[in-house]
């Protein structure tokens, strides 16, 4: 449905995106993920109109919407695309149902079908009480309703959201990923939704783009991400809690514990949380920390200490003493090796 | 509040603070103003029948106040449109050189309304009234009264002095809803044209209502241009009526004149408001994407940028080179020829106009400088300071309906016409109060009134300093331990007081540049120099009255710049 072919764009001399291709079929869920600054939002913005390509094709079904090396770009509105704003971009003059339907007057519906998609997108999201209301005078949770409401009423196949959840508080948060999912279930439009928080990606992608730099780093299903990290980056940017980078120089972890697993490799090997244990006595593959904190969850322990300077966490039945000092035993394999540049090399 | 203001706290007594600010108000605010509704009612309350229905009325009260309307619609309709293009240009579109042009666009209020008055005069004067005409009947233009004197002149004078409000207002609006909803407008497919229309405007007409009322209520209050431009063919205001009836010793019916002024500015500032109130609060939601995003002008690029450049040099340095020049040129007919010091540093010589020495050589020129001087950084001193200690009362106590007055009186003021303000002034403390002297004629009336006009304006910059005083900055602060004074001179000032030698500097501008005020209450000993520019220009003396209006344009332009560069430097280093 989306396929993005060599994307770049440029502002000045440094480039926002690089070489970006991907393609997801119609009815996924994408989630472009990266810290701030990683080129996710202009890759939104590019995908809206809002912003045109320095050069690379881009297509929605059989149709090309942006061509950077002709200049050639679809306007907004004929993409059939709808953007839920970060900020929502509600209208402050226009009531709740007024914000819903200036589109679909824009749009030119009749005036029926505009009354009955208003409701029903209303009813949809449980807003049908705000109607009159204006933005100013309703709570942030329903405002970012309201904003899904107006997005889908004109019923686009592309729906695109930027960091639509970053201004609620956590409980609403996540009541709105599961309203954001069944909104997309109900539709079947394609979604691209942009964010830094992994957790939004691992719960709701279909696919997920991790992004750095202005590249992918990773294009996967959201359980491959966990299982098979592509890069050091994508390891530690990943999962709950993310898994253990821990350096190796020369075969040895931290540079001093040899271990023939390792194979004379430098760079980090990735260990997750749950092949670390907690030590009781020295022995093998073993190594004083510093408890930094620990997590209850689900019934389990996140215990955290830190050693040669390098967080670790593992996961534990019992509550670590409370000495201060601990000792982890690391697994006889790490799960990944990375070279210095990140690469993944087993 | 103990524990806040430590010793000082506990000086005061919990409402002390609030009470006393009430007081000052009421001596400074409430009771002129009750004085001249008395005054006019009683012993006798001919006056307005006079004013009103008599066969003096016509000349009285109606004609000027048609006159008075017709200038304040006038200059609020082009100070809308003026301010609100440029406004437009510089927050959505990607006109070159755009914070040079909204700095230029917020110049002109800094400029007296009688410097661009006078400076109209050397171009468009025709030698009708006397004393030579301009620069243009130089060249051998026949220019019309209706251009030389008058409406026209006055209203276009007035829209250059004061578009920078109705442009900064607008601005601000303009720069809330460009961004994400603009964008989220594009989204839908809808046309340029009605995103402006169904979008941009109506989010902005809250600005653009504000803005005009702004600039109504001090086009119908202001007394120079209208004075300068109008009253040699006999036009009049109701400001300048109401001069008119004090300097002839009628005062009661320039009391009546004042209060229908009030009256007047207060119900459109009142209509405006209404208006703001019945709409919904249009704040929005910042976000990331919220950046401003500048739409190309293309071709339209060059045309419109020469537009904003000559608005702007016209409304700023063209009027400002213009005195210059005409404060240099013997004949106002050319002001490029035989320029000579004489006007600045001449000593008085019979064949050179009319005996007048030059302004240096002015005895009285000198007092009005010290005095201009004195009283301007007086009045700033004494107008903060009140200002800061209404900010604290307001914030720190909250005492029921007192609270509320103190805050209703402190904005007063901003409501008032300076001259109806100053007539109240004098009738209130003209005649001894019990043991009190009259003050009518001393320069400590005139303080007392600027102070309270200025106190609007002091009051905003005291909540911006206390603000700061009470945040969580504060409280940071006070959980070391830090005591208050302390706290005060580590925290408190360092943070404030740039913010404050600004709120100061523009308070000293606006007094130095005020004539509505100081021309009724001015001491004729010891005039200011305002005053000296206008007696210097109704008695005919262009040059002397632009050189004199010249010196307080550097006065004004150097406490700007630096006021500038106090806001500009702190913006840069704490957000």
């Amino acid at each position: 449905m989306i396929s993005l072919e060599n994307i770049t764009k440029s502002f000045g001399n440094s480039n926002a995106v690089s070489n970006v291709s991907f393609s997801v079929p119609e009815g996924s869920f994408l989630v472009l993920l990266g810290p701030s600054g990683c080129g996710k939002s202009t890759m939104l913005r590019m995908l809206a109109g809002l912003d045109q390509p320095t050069s690379g094709k881009m297509q929605f079904g059989d149709t090309l919407v942006a061509d950077g090396n002709t200049g050639h770009s679809l306007p907004p509105a004929d993409r059939n695309a709808g953007l839920v704003f970060q900020s929502y971009a509600l209208w402050p003059h226009m009531t709740v149902a007024g914000n819903i339907e200036w589109p679909l007057k824009v749009a030119k519906l009749p005036t029926e079908e505009r009354r009955a998609r208003v409701l029903e997108v209303m009813e949809m999201l449980g807003i049908e009480k705000l109607a009159n209301r204006y933005p100013g005078e309703i709570s942030g949770g329903q405002q970012q309703r309201v904003a899904l409401a107006r997005m889908i009423a004109p019923r686009p196949k592309v729906m695109l959201f930027d960091e639509p959840l970053s201004n609620l508080d956590a409980t609403l948060r996540v009541e709105m990923r599961f309203e954001l999912l069944k909104v997309h279930a109900a539709t079947g439009a394609t979604a691209v939704y942009v964010t830094h928080d992994q957790v939004e990606a691992m719960t709701m992608a279909t696919h997920v783009a991790v992004m750095n730099n202005g590249r992918i780093e990773q294009f996967d299903a959201p359980d491959r991400l966990l299982a098979e990290p592509a890069s050091a980056f994508v390891a530690g940017f990943v999962g709950t809690p993310a898994a253990n980078l821990i350096p190796i120089e020369n075969g040895k972890w931290f540079g001093t514990m040899p271990d023939p697993l390792l194979r004379d490799q430098s760079g980090h090997a990735m260990v997750r949380a749950e092949q670390i244990t907690v030590a009781d006595e020295d022995g093998p593959r073993t190594f004083e920390a510093v408890l930094a904190e620990v997590v209850p969850m689900a019934g389990r322990f996140l215990v955290t200490g830190i050693a040669h300077g390098i967080r670790i966490t593992a996961v534990s039945d019992q509550v670590a003493r409370p000495s201060g000092k601990l000792r982890f035993r690391l697994p006889s394999a790490p799960a990944a090796i990375f070279d210095k540049q990140g690469t993944r090399i087993s | 509040m103990t524990t806040l203001l430590g010793p000082i706290g506990s000086a005061l007594n919990k409402r002390g603070l609030t009470l006393a600010m009430a007081l000052a108000l009421v001596v400074l605010v409430a009771a002129p103003l009750a004085t001249i509704l008395v005054q006019t009612l009683y012993p006798s309350s001919a006056a307005w029948g006079d004013v009103l229905a008599s066969r003096l009325s016509q000349n009285l009260f109606w004609r000027p106040t048609i006159n008075t309307m017709i200038i304040g619609l006038g200059v609020a309709a082009g100070c809308v449109l003026l301010g609100g293009f440029l406004a437009w240009l510089v927050v959505m579109t990607d006109i070159p050189g755009r914070p040079a042009i909204a700095f230029m666009a917020t110049l002109p209020f800094m400029i007296p309304s009688f410097a661009t008055a006078l400076a109209w005069g050397t171009v468009f004067r025709n030698g009708r009234v006397g004393g030579g005409g301009g620069l243009l009947e130089g060249l051998g233009f026949a220019v019309p009264d209706w251009l030389s004197w008058g409406m026209t002149p006055t209203i276009v004078v007035l829209i250059a002095h004061y578009y920078s409000l109705a442009f900064t207002v607008i601005a601000a609006a303009l720069a809330t809803v460009n961004g994400d909803l603009v964008e989220a407008a594009q989204m839908t497919g809808a046309s340029r044209k009605r995103i402006l229309f169904g979008i941009v405007l109506p989010v902005v007409t809250p600005a653009i209502i504000a803005g005009g009322s702004l600039a109504f209520a001090g086009a119908v209050s202001n007394f120079a241009a209208p004075a300068l431009l109008g009253l040699p063919v006999r036009m009049q205001t109701l400001s300048t009526r109401l001069f008119g009836m004090i300097e002839i010793g009628q005062t009661e019916r320039g009391y009546v004149l004042a209060i229908l002024l009030i009256g007047i500015s207060a119900i459109f500032l009142g209509l405006g408001n209404r208006m703001l109130s019945g709409r919904r609060s249009f704040a929005t939601i910042g976000g990331k994407g919220a950046k401003p995003r500048c739409f190309a002008l293309g071709g339209a690029r060059l045309p419109l940028t020469m537009a904003a450049w000559v608005i702007c040099i016209l409304t700023t340095i063209l009027p400002i080179l213009l005195l210059v020049a005409a404060s240099l040129a013997p004949s106002s007919l050319s002001l490029f020829s035989d320029w000579t010091l004489h006007y600045w540093i001449g000593s008085s010589d019979p064949a050179f106009a009319r005996g007048q020495p030059g302004i240096f050589h002015n005895p009285l020129l000198l007092s009005a400088l010290t005095t201009t001087l004195i009283l301007g950084a007086s009045v700033a001193l004494a107008a903060n300071i009140i200002g800061i200690l209404i900010a604290v009362a307001l914030t720190r106590q909250k005492v029921p309906v007192l609270s509320n007055l103190v805050s209703q009186l402190s904005f007063l003021p901003m409501l008032l016409p300076g001259i109806a303000f100053a007539a109240a002034y004098i009738a209130l403390y003209g005649a001894p109060i019990g043991p009190l002297p009259a003050l009518y004629g001393t320069k400590l009336l005139l303080a007392l009134a600027l102070t309270a006009a200025m106190l609007p304006f002091a009051v905003q910059t005291g909540r911006a300093t206390v603000s700061q005083i009470s945040g969580d900055i504060d409280e940071a602060a006070r959980m070391t331990g830090a005591g208050f004074f302390r706290r005060l001179g580590a925290i408190t000032l360092p943070l404030a007081a740039r913010g404050l030698a600004a709120g100061l500097l523009i308070t000293f501008v606006n007094v130095i540049g005020d004539l509505a005020i100081t021309i009724l209450l001015y001491t004729p000993t010891s005039p200011l120099l305002a005053v000296l520019s206008y007696s210097y220009a109704s008695d005919g003396f262009h040059q002397f009255a632009n050189a004199v209006t010249l010196v307080i344009l550097i006065i004004s332009m150097l406490a700007t710049g630096a006021a500038t560069l106090l806001r500009g430097r702190r913006r840069q280093s704490f957000t």
